[in-house]
């Protein structure tokens, strides 16, 4: 017994920081933008803790962030749904239109609540119903969807519209913004983490076979985690819609790809499973949007950003993606 | 004894917090066939993984050949002559045996980048006669193999006229007596004729005694003893290393001692009328307080028969009933009071990078759920009660599985099933890939189950385990039911085997 006793007294410094180097370093990446940010900036005669720049900041984060936490209940299982850009763009485009012929915003926002269900169900239940990977319903939607808006622009003969009578003011005041925001990511965090439906999302992400063999309803579940997905996401299509009250042909292009880079810069596994976490998305958007509005600031030339984000990008996944070694051969 | 061929010094090797391998010394000389025993967690496996490359040694020295030996990982091991087969199915699946067993020897084969495969079929064929294999052809996809037959593939990849020293890591569990045979044959004619050094690491005590030249006993990462033939043939041999291994005397009990066949009346599971794939109307009643017993070869059908009666394989017909409920299911199953313990321990029964406390609770979160919420004090209190129930050795509930031992997997996945309660629990192979230790203790609790009234579908390709254990013994062949054997005193292995081949 004498052993068990040293076990536990050894556990703690490094074997923490050994098992924990994902977290470490995803933290550690917002960590040091934020650092380099406020050290930097003011040499250059500006600050990003002015007012200002965290309204930027705000705006720059919230769809992306609103979008990836719901996104987490996805990829902890494993999946991809790259159906998201689409999906934010027709949400932003309904809300208009039926925005400027209702004068409300309020059956927009509950009918794509009702289309969400209904991507959820495709990219969700078509899977384990047919036995195909989740990406492929996706790739049709995306699709689809594609269709649909070039159709919708092409009728109203303009690419953009805008809303007319309502006031969207309120959809720019970070203050709601971070509001909102904190509101998704505790429900989200409690669904995930005290609730079956993260539990199982996980475990779905780990091992499907254990899983299903344990009694989870891979069909079930599936569709519940697709269906809090797109209710985060007709959140985030609320905001990226109102902070300029309009839509356009382009709204929402390569969203899905802003999830997956805030994801893995987050620390989530790309493959899903036990280490998947709320915060990744939280951490991973805010330094991506850090990166955005940052890095213009410190000096670097626009065009010059993607590199630069792309670079920081290697390094995070590097360091959080490599194989772990370390278990007992057996 | 011929020369040394490997030298191991003072050799540790350090899990995070986990000690394997202490301070071991160890020396291989050519044409032996050295055993490795021990419990699982002894570190019997470690040594030789690290000889071979998979893992570098926390500290100590290792000289092979007169050389000082440091191998980065295991291919560098192989092309110098030492390869391990592993216990686990370690083949490439979606692709022919041929490529299998010349991976990473392509360049052999081709000319000007493009592969002469007709080349790498007629060698691996021949490859594959040398060594007696004569069902397995080198055009074929892997996938259509079985585990045991990519067990013979993985064989022939790894020994080749350059091996200096085999390790055969606990193979003989996955495969069977043809498969063993062959095996066998092939490590007497590396060590005897070729002067080949053989370690076969084994927690069977009857093969290492029946096969090895010297065998060496470890316990907790320590050697605590070596035995030479003669000493292995002495009488009380068993006992002993049974108690160098152990530590202590485990007594005489080990299976039920009672010939008491009886059990409750009341139906616990059947299986009606039920067909699937090659099995043709299947019926079978498991009544409470009864050890149902399924023996055969590994392909007679008895493991699909405990798939279909937790809903994980659906009949095209007839039905599976417990309660008045039809299974459909394996969640109809659990909610039913069934728990299934898979023989594919690490891919089917347990999520590996999930902790011990996320593996105990999962079948019962349903029913630790207040509201919608599950609260982790709740799930923290059942995995507790189960890991000291079972004793399984770790620092913690919050330790993942994959840094478990093989038996105290297997104890999780036990748990899995006792935090649930369920009322049947059918096993696939219980004690496949266990030590005796845990063993004994997996046979006292299943003799509990009966005692309790719980009802037991016990499938298993020990058949001493069956004998010892089952009130009755179904004894399947090509997908169905030849004889069955009720618990008796005088059953005898000898009596049963001429009806499974």
């Amino acid at each position: 017994m004498e052993e068990t006793v040293k076990m536990t007294a050894a556990v703690p410094a490094r074997e923490w920081l050994k098992k924990n180097v994902t977290t470490v370093a995803s933290y550690g990446g917002l960590i040091f933008c934020v650092l380099l940010f406020t050290i930097v900036t003011p040499i250059k005669g500006e600050s990003i803790w002015s007012a200002e720049k965290l309204g930027t900041l705000m705006s720059n984060v919230i769809v992306t962030a609103l979008m990836s936490v719901g996104a987490v209940f996805i990829y902890a299982m494993g999946n991809l749904d790259i159906s998201i850009g689409k999906q934010i763009s027709i949400y932003a485009t309904l809300m208009v239109l039926l925005g400027n012929t209702t004068g409300s915003l309020v059956p927009g926002i509950v009918l794509c609540l009702l289309l969400s269900l209904v991507f959820a169900i495709i990219n969700g239940a078509s899977g384990p119903l047919f036995n195909i990977i989740p990406i492929i319903p996706s790739v049709v939607v995306m699709q689809v969807l594609s269709g649909i808006i070039t159709i919708v622009y092409a009728v109203l003969g303009t690419r953009s519209i805008t809303l007319r009578t309502i006031d969207y003011s309120v959809f720019k005041s970070p203050l709601l913004m971070l509001v909102v925001l904190l509101v998704e990511i505790a429900v989200a965090m409690f669904l995930f983490n005290y609730t079956r439906i993260g539990k199982y999302a996980k475990i779905l992400g780990a091992n499907k076979t254990a899983a299903i063999q344990s009694g989870v309803s891979l069909l079930k579940f599936r569709l519940l985690c697709y269906m809090i997905a797109g209710i985060c996401f007709v959140v985030a299509a609320i905001f990226q819609m109102g902070y300029t009250g309009s839509a356009s042909d382009s709204t929402g292009t390569g969203f899905e790809m802003n999830i997956m880079v805030s994801l893995i810069l987050g620390g989530m596994p790309i493959s899903g499973g036990m280490r998947s976490r709320i915060s990744a998305a939280v951490v991973g958007s805010f330094t991506f949007a850090l990166l955005d509005v940052g890095l213009p600031l410190i000096g670097l030339p626009t065009r010059m950003t993607f590199i630069a984000k792309a670079v920081i990008f290697l390094i995070v996944v590097l360091i959080t993606s490599r194989k772990k070694g370390g278990a007992l051969p057996r | 004894m011929g020369e040394k061929v490997l030298q191991i010094r003072h050799m540790r090797k350090e899990f995070g917090p986990t000690v394997a391998l202490k301070d071991v010394d160890i020396t291989l000389n050519r044409g032996e066939i050295r055993g490795l025993i021990g419990e699982n967690g002894s570190g019997k496996s470690t040594i030789m993984s690290i000889a071979s490359g998979m893992q570098p040694p926390t500290s100590g020295s290792m000289t092979y050949l007169e050389k000082p030996w440091h191998p980065a990982n295991m291919v560098e091991a192989q092309a110098a002559g030492i390869s391990m087969i592993l216990q686990e199915a370690n083949t490439i699946p979606g692709v022919t045996v041929a490529q299998n067993i010349f991976a990473g020897h392509e360049k052999e084969f081709s000319r000007m980048g493009i592969i002469n495969m007709e080349k790498m079929y007629r060698e691996a064929d021949q490859l594959l006669e040398k060594f007696g294999i004569d069902r397995i052809h080198a055009r074929d996809s892997i996938n259509h193999y079985n585990f045991e037959d990519r067990k013979l593939i993985e064989i022939v990849r790894c020994v080749t006229d350059d091996t200096r020293i085999l390790v055969v890591d606990e193979t003989t569990t996955a495969l069977s007596l043809e498969g063993r045979e062959i095996l066998y044959r092939l490590i007497h004619r590396m060590a005897e004729e070729d002067d080949k050094t053989i370690v076969f690491v084994s927690h069977d005590m009857d093969e290492i005694i029946e096969h090895c030249s010297v065998l060496t006993v470890l316990r907790d990462g320590e050697i605590v003893g070596e035995l030479s033939r003669a000493e292995m043939d002495a009488p009380d041999a068993v006992q002993r290393i049974r108690y160098l291994m152990v530590g202590r005397e485990i007594g005489e009990k080990y299976y039920r001692e009672d010939f008491d066949s009886s059990h409750g009346e009341e139906v616990a599971l059947e299986l009606k009328d039920v067909p699937w794939g090659p099995i043709r109307h299947f019926n079978m009643k498991l009544h409470k307080g009864e050890i149902l017993g399924f023996g055969g070869l590994s392909g007679c059908g008895m493991h699909e028969i405990g798939r279909i009666a937790y809903g994980i394989e659906k009949p095209e017909g007839g039905t599976v009933i417990r309660n008045g409920k039809e299974i459909r299911t394996p969640l109809s199953a659990i909610e039913s009071g069934i728990g299934y313990i898979s023989k594919n321990r690490d891919r089917e029964a347990l999520v590996l990078d999930a902790s011990i406390e996320q593996n105990i609770v999962l079948p019962s979160l349903r029913s630790l759920e207040k509201g919608i919420v599950v609260l982790p004090g709740d799930e923290h209190r059942m995995a507790e009660k189960e890991i000291e129930s079972f004793r399984i050795k770790c620092y913690s509930g919050r330790q993942l599985v994959n840094t478990l031992s093989g038996g105290n997997k297997q104890k999780v996945s036990f748990a899995k099933w006792s935090a649930k309660e369920s009322e049947v629990i059918i096993m696939d192979c219980p004690t496949r890939g266990v030590d005796i230790g845990v063993k004994q203790a997996m046979y006292a609790l299943i003799e509990q189950m009966k005692k309790d009234g719980k009802a037991v579908l016990m499938i298993s390709e020990e058949l001493s385990e069956l004998v010892g254990m089952a009130d009755e013994i179904v004894i399947m062949k090509d997908f169905e039911v030849v004889k069955t054997f009720k618990r008796a005193p005088d059953l005898k292995q000898t009596d049963i085997i001429e009806y499974m081949i």
